[in-house]
C-alpha cells in the first residue's frame, strides 16, 4: 500500500542536526543584518529619535493636528510663543508687540533672522505666509486645495474678501518696513497675540509659492532645525540643526521623527532602545512610571524623571443636544452631570493619568478656576434632586427616562461610556448606546440628529476664549457649537471680554461668561487630558509644553 | 491558448466596470460626509467646505468654476453618474484624483507605497510556496513519522494563531527580549521597511513581516499539499509506476507531484492576489508602508479617491493573477485545455 510504502522511522541524527540548524539560522540572520557594529538602539550620535504618527501636513499652510505641528514647530518660529511656566504670551520671532487701545490693531517688530535657504525673514515673509493660508488662488491652494486652518485669521480685516476670491491680498496686514508688521482686525480681539503663536501663522520664504511641491514635502522655515531630506510619507522625517538660527542654537545635531502608525509598535521600538521619546500606551503606564521615573512638573525630563504626565489644554466631554427633547431640559443635563463618577473613570480606565473635569476650561489656562462648574461634582443625592424635577423615581427607582448616548467605539471610548451608562442606571436613568462610526457620528452631531454624545476639544491657543467662543457662542452654531447652545447674554459677555486689553480684566470677564454657561450646562465635561510621554536614558533634558510641543531646540542628550 | 487569454482579458472590462460602479453607488449609501470629516473634531468654515466640494467635483460648477446654487442657496450636488464618468475619464488619462485627507495625488501615494506591498507579498509567497509545499511533501511522504507529526502540529497552531498576535510575539522576542539578552548582538528590526536611519540592512526589515504574513497561508498550503499528495499516491497509475520498478523519488517527482500541485497552486495564486491587495494587520503591526493600511484608513475616513484607486488597482491585479493561475494549469496538467474544443484542433 502507498501508505506503508513511504513509512519511515522516527527522528534520527539527520533530523536532529536539521532541527538545530533551522533554530540557529534565525539567530545567524539576526546577527549578520546590522549596518555597522552599533547595536545599542538609539545611540546615533547627537540625533534624537522621536515617535510621531503620520502627519496630515508639515507645511504651515495646512498644519493642524499634533503630529504635523510637532515637526513644523521645530522648523518654524511664529511671531509669539506661550510661556507655560510664566503663563503669558512672549515674543518669539518678533522683538516686541503692542496693541492699540481697543484691541483692533497690533504692531509686531520682527527680529532679524534667516530662513534655512539663506533668505532674510522680514515682515513680508509673515504677510506671504498668512496670505497663502487664506488666498484660495495661491499656488499652494491651487495645487493642494484650500487651507483648512485659514480660520485662524478670520478676525483679520480683509479675510472674507480674500477667501471669497474678491481680493488678492489680506488688506488688514501691512508691512510699513521690513521690521514692522501691522495687523488690523475686523473686530476687537485682545487675545490676538495668542493666535499669532500658532505654527500655521509662521513666515515663509518666496520659494513656498514658487516651488510648491518641494516646499510641501521639505518646508524651508526660520526655526532651530531645517529639513534633512524630504518627508518620507509613512516612514520618516529627518531634520538637522540650523547653524544660522537667530536664537540659541540647538544642542543636538538633529531629530529623526520615526513615523509609526500603531502606538503599541512604537512603544516596542522604545523598549528596544530604538526611540528616545515615545507616547506610552495606557496599559504600559504603570510600568513606565516605575521604570522611567515620573517628572515632578509633568513637562520636564531629566535624570531619574523621564515620564511626563503633564496636563494638556483639552477636555473630554459629553455634548447635549439642547435644541430638542429631552436635553432641552437643563435639569436633566444637570442631574446627569452630577450622577457621573468622573474620579472612577480616571482611576480605573486611565490609571490616574487623566483628571476629572471640574469645568470646560482645563488647568493651565489663565482663568481656570477649581470647581468652576458646580454640576461637575459627583453628588448622587443632588443628582436625584434635579432628576426628580424631570421625572420622579418610581418604586423600583426607575424614572422612565430613556436617553440615547452616541459615541464611536474605537479609541477606548466604549469603556468610558459604559461606566457612564452604569452611573446613570444608579439614578434611574436608562441610557441606550448608539455606536455609529466616527464619520457617521460627526454627521449626526452636525445635523443635531442626536440626544447626547461624546466629543473632545483641544485648544488651538491656551486661552479661555478658545473654549468658550467656539463651543458656546451663537456665531459658532453650525460649526463647533454642537450643543446648539444660544444665550445672547453669554454672547455679549464674551464679545465684551474680547475687547478688553488688560489681561486680568479680560480673564475676569471670561470667567463671568464661563459661570453663565456652567449654570446652563449645555455640555457635560468628563475629564481633562494629560500626556503620557516617556524618554530614554539618553535624554538629559527635554521640555514638552502643555500643548505637547517638544522644545527640541533646548533638548540635551547625555 | 492565445484566444483564451484574449477572451479572459476582455472579460476584465465588465468585471472592472461592475466593481467600480457598485463601489461608486456605495459611496452614496454609506453614512458620513467625506468633506466634513476632513475637519475632524473641528468644523470647517462654510466657505472652505464649499471650495473643497468644488475642488473634488462633488458639486456642480459654472464656467468660471464657481459652485451652482439652488433656490435655497445650497450647492447643487453632482450626480453619481457624472462623478463616475469624471472618474473614468481621469482613469483613462492616468489620473485617479487627489486624496481628500492627504491632498496628494492618489497615483503619487500608490507609486510610493505599492512597491512595498509587492515586495512583501513576493517574499511571503516565496516563503509560503517553499515552506508550504516542502512541508506538505515531507509530511505526506513520511506519513506518521516525527516530521509528519511536527508539520501537522505546527500547521494546526499556525492556523489557530492570529497573524497580528504572532507578529507582536516575534517583535517582542527578536526585537526586545533577544536584543536585551545579547546586548544588541542578535536582534531583528521591529518595524518599518528600512531606510537611511535604520541600524539594520534593508532586507532585515522583511524577515519578521514576511514570516507573519505567510504564516497562516503556509500552514494551509502544507495541509492541502499533504492531503493532495496522499490522495494521488493512492491512485492506480502510481501503483503501476511502482510495479514498473521506479524509485520512490522518481514516482513522486515525475508522477505524483505535478498532479497534486494543482489545488496548491490555485490556493497560493489566490493568496498572492490577496497579499497584493495589501495586508492590513501585518502592515499595521510592523508599520509597513504598503497600501493595505492606506486603503483601510481611507475607508474609515471616507477618502473615496484612495478607496477607488485602491480598488481599481486591486481588481486589475487580482484578475491578472487569476489568469496566470489558470494558465499555469495547462503546464501542470497537459490534459487541461484552456481554450476549449477549438484549441484541440
Amino acid at each position: 500500500m502507498a501508505d506503508s510504502m513511504f513509512h519511515q522511522p522516527v527522528m534520527g541524527r539527520r533530523a536532529f542536526v536539521g532541527g538545530t540548524l533551522a533554530a540557529s539560522s534565525m539567530a545567524f540572520l539576526a546577527a549578520c543584518g546590522k549596518k555597522g557594529g552599533d547595536a545599542s538602539g538609539s545611540e546615533s550620535g547627537s540625533k534624537l529619535n522621536f515617535y510621531i504618527n503620520n502627519p496630515v501636513c508639515i507645511d504651515p499652510y495646512n498644519v493642524q493636528e499634533d503630529q504635523g505641528t510637532q515637526v513644523e514647530y521645530q522648523l518654524f518660529d511664529a511671531l509669539t510663543s506661550y510661556d507655560a511656566e510664566k503663563g503669558e504670551i512672549v515674543p518669539l520671532a518678533c522683538e516686541s508687540f503692542e496693541s492699540n487701545d481697543d484691541a483692533t490693531e497690533f504692531t509686531f517688530k520682527i527680529k532679524k533672522a534667516k530662513f534655512h535657504n539663506g533668505d532674510d525673514v522680514t515682515s513680508k515673509s509673515f504677510k506671504l505666509g498668512w496670505e497663502r493660508l487664506v488666498n484660495t488662488k495661491s499656488a499652494v491652494a491651487t495645487e493642494y486645495g484650500p487651507s483648512e486652518v485659514s480660520y485662524h485669521l478670520s478676525m483679520v480685516e480683509g479675510y472674507d474678501d480674500l477667501l471669497a476670491g474678491n481680493a488678492t491680498e489680506l488688506s488688514g496686514v501691512t508691512c510699513p518696513d521690513d521690521e514692522t508688521l501691522v495687523v488690523k482686525l475686523a473686530s476687537a480681539y485682545a487675545d490676538f497675540p495668542f493666535v499669532a503663536s500658532h505654527p500655521a501663522l509662521a513666515p515663509v520664504p518666496e520659494c513656498a509659492e514658487s516651488d510648491v511641491k518641494s516646499f510641501y514635502l521639505a518646508p524651508v522655515g526660520n526655526g532651530p532645525f531645517m529639513m534633512d531630506g524630504k518627508w518620507e510619507d509613512g516612514q520618516e522625517i529627518n531634520v538637522k540643526k540650523f547653524d544660522d538660527y537667530y536664537g540659541d542654537k540647538a544642542k543636538i545635531d538633529g531629530i529623526h521623527f520615526q513615523v509609526i502608525k500603531d502606538m503599541e509598535t512604537a512603544y516596542k521600538e522604545f523598549q528596544a532602545g530604538n526611540l528616545d521619546v515615545c507616547d506610552v500606551p495606557v496599559a504600559q503606564i504603570d510600568a513606565a512610571k516605575k521604570d522611567r521615573g515620573v517628572s515632578k512638573d509633568g513637562y520636564t525630563m531629566g535624570d531619574g524623571e523621564r515620564m511626563l504626565l503633564g496636563a494638556e489644554p483639552s477636555t473630554y466631554y459629553l455634548t447635549c443636544n439642547t435644541t430638542a427633547e429631552p436635553f432641552n431640559n437643563a435639569d436633566l443635563r444637570r442631574g446627569i452631570s452630577l450622577a457621573i463618577n468622573r474620579e472612577a473613570i480616571c482611576k480605573t480606565i486611565f490609571k490616574g493619568t487623566r483628571t476629572p473635569a471640574d469645568g470646560i476650561v482645563p488647568p493651565g489656562i489663565d482663568g481656570y478656576k477649581e470647581g468652576a462648574w458646580e454640576f461637575c461634582a459627583y453628588d448622587v443625592d443632588k443628582a436625584n434632586e434635579y432628576l426628580d424635577k424631570v421625572a420622579p423615581a418610581g418604586a423600583n427607582g426607575d424614572r422612565g427616562i430613556s436617553v440615547t448616548l452616541s459615541y464611536n467605539q474605537d479609541g477606548g471610548h466604549k469603556e468610558i461610556m459604559e461606566s457612564i451608562i452604569g452611573d446613570l442606571a444608579k439614578v434611574g436613568v436608562t441610557a441606550v448606546s448608539d455606536t455609529p462610526e466616527w464619520s457617521a457620528l460627526l454627521e449626526q452631531y452636525q445635523n443635531f440628529n442626536y440626544q447626547f454624545g461624546r466629543l473632545g476639544w483641544i485648544a488651538d491657543y491656551p486661552i479661555m476664549d478658545n473654549f468658550l467662543y467656539p463651543l458656546f457662542h451663537s456665531d459658532s452654531l453650525g460649526g463647533d457649537n454642537r450643543s446648539g447652545y444660544s444665550n445672547p447674554e453669554f454672547d455679549a459677555k464674551v464679545d465684551e471680554a474680547r475687547t478688553i486689553v488688560d489681561d486680568e480684566e479680560r480673564v475676569a470677564k471670561m470667567q463671568e461668561a464661563d459661570a453663565m454657561v456652567a449654570a446652563d450646562c449645555p455640555v457635560i465635561p468628563i475629564m481633562f487630558y494629560t500626556h503620557a510621554v516617556a524618554g530614554s536614558d539618553r535624554i538629559k533634558h527635554l521640555y514638552v509644553d502643555p500643548q505637547k510641543h517638544a522644545d527640541l531646540g533646548t533638548a540635551e542628550l547625555a | 491558448m492565445g484566444k483564451y487569454i484574449v477572451k479572459r482579458v476582455l472579460q476584465f472590462i465588465p468585471v472592472f466596470l461592475g466593481v467600480t460602479l457598485i463601489l461608486f453607488a456605495l459611496q452614496n449609501i454609506v453614512p458620513g460626509d467625506p468633506i466634513k470629516l476632513i475637519g475632524g473634531d473641528k468644523a470647517l468654515s462654510p466657505e472652505v467646505e464649499l471650495q473643497l466640494r468644488v475642488r473634488y467635483h462633488l458639486v456642480q460648477t459654472d464656467e468660471d468654476g464657481n459652485a451652482i446654487l439652488d433656490e435655497n442657496g445650497d450647492p447643487v450636488q453632482t450626480s453619481l453618474v457624472d462623478r463616475y464618468l469624471y472618474y473614468m475619464n481621469g482613469l483613462l488619462h492616468g489620473d485617479l484624483g487627489n486624496s481628500y485627507q492627504r491632498k496628494l495625488p492618489v497615483t503619487e501615494i500608490f507609486a510610493q507605497k505599492y512597491p512595498y506591498t509587492v515586495k512583501l507579498a513576493a517574499c511571503a509567497i516565496v516563503l509560503e510556496a517553499i515552506m508550504g509545499i516542502g512541508a506538505g511533501i515531507i509530511s505526506a511522504v513520511k506519513r506518521y513519522s516525527f516530521w509528519d507529526i511536527l508539520v501537522t502540529l505546527t500547521t494546526s497552531i499556525l492556523v489557530a494563531v492570529p497573524a497580528f498576535w504572532l507578529g507582536m510575539l516575534l517583535q517582542l522576542f527578536f526585537g526586545v527580549i533577544l536584543k536585551d539578552a545579547t546586548g544588541g548582538a542578535i536582534s531583528m528590526p521591529i518595524s518599518g521597511a528600512g531606510g537611511s536611519s535604520s541600524q539594520y540592512q534593508d532586507w532585515m526589515h522583511y524577515v519578521l513581516p514576511t514570516i507573519t504574513l505567510a504564516s497562516v497561508s503556509t500552514a494551509y498550503a502544507a495541509r492541502i499539499m499533504r492531503s493532495q499528495l496522499l490522495d494521488v499516491m493512492n491512485q492506480d497509475y502510481i501503483r503501476t509506476a511502482k510495479a514498473k520498478g521506479l524509485s520512490n523519488r522518481a514516482i513522486i517527482v515525475k508522477h505524483a507531484l505535478k498532479n497534486a500541485l494543482i489545488p496548491v497552486v490555485t490556493y497560493i495564486g489566490v493568496d498572492f492576489g490577496g497579499m497584493l491587495s495589501g495586508a492590513i494587520l501585518t502592515e499595521t503591526v510592523f508599520n509597513w508602508p504598503g497600501i493595505g493600511y492606506e486603503v483601510y484608513r481611507a475607508i474609515s475616513m471616507r477618502d473615496w479617491p484612495i478607496v477607488m484607486g485602491g480598488v481599481t488597482l486591486i481588481v486589475v491585479v487580482v484578475m491578472v493573477i487569476n489568469l496566470l493561475v489558470d494558465i499555469s494549469y495547462a503546464f501542470l496538467d497537459p490534459r487541461i485545455r484552456l481554450g476549449g474544443p477549438s484549441d484541440k484542433a
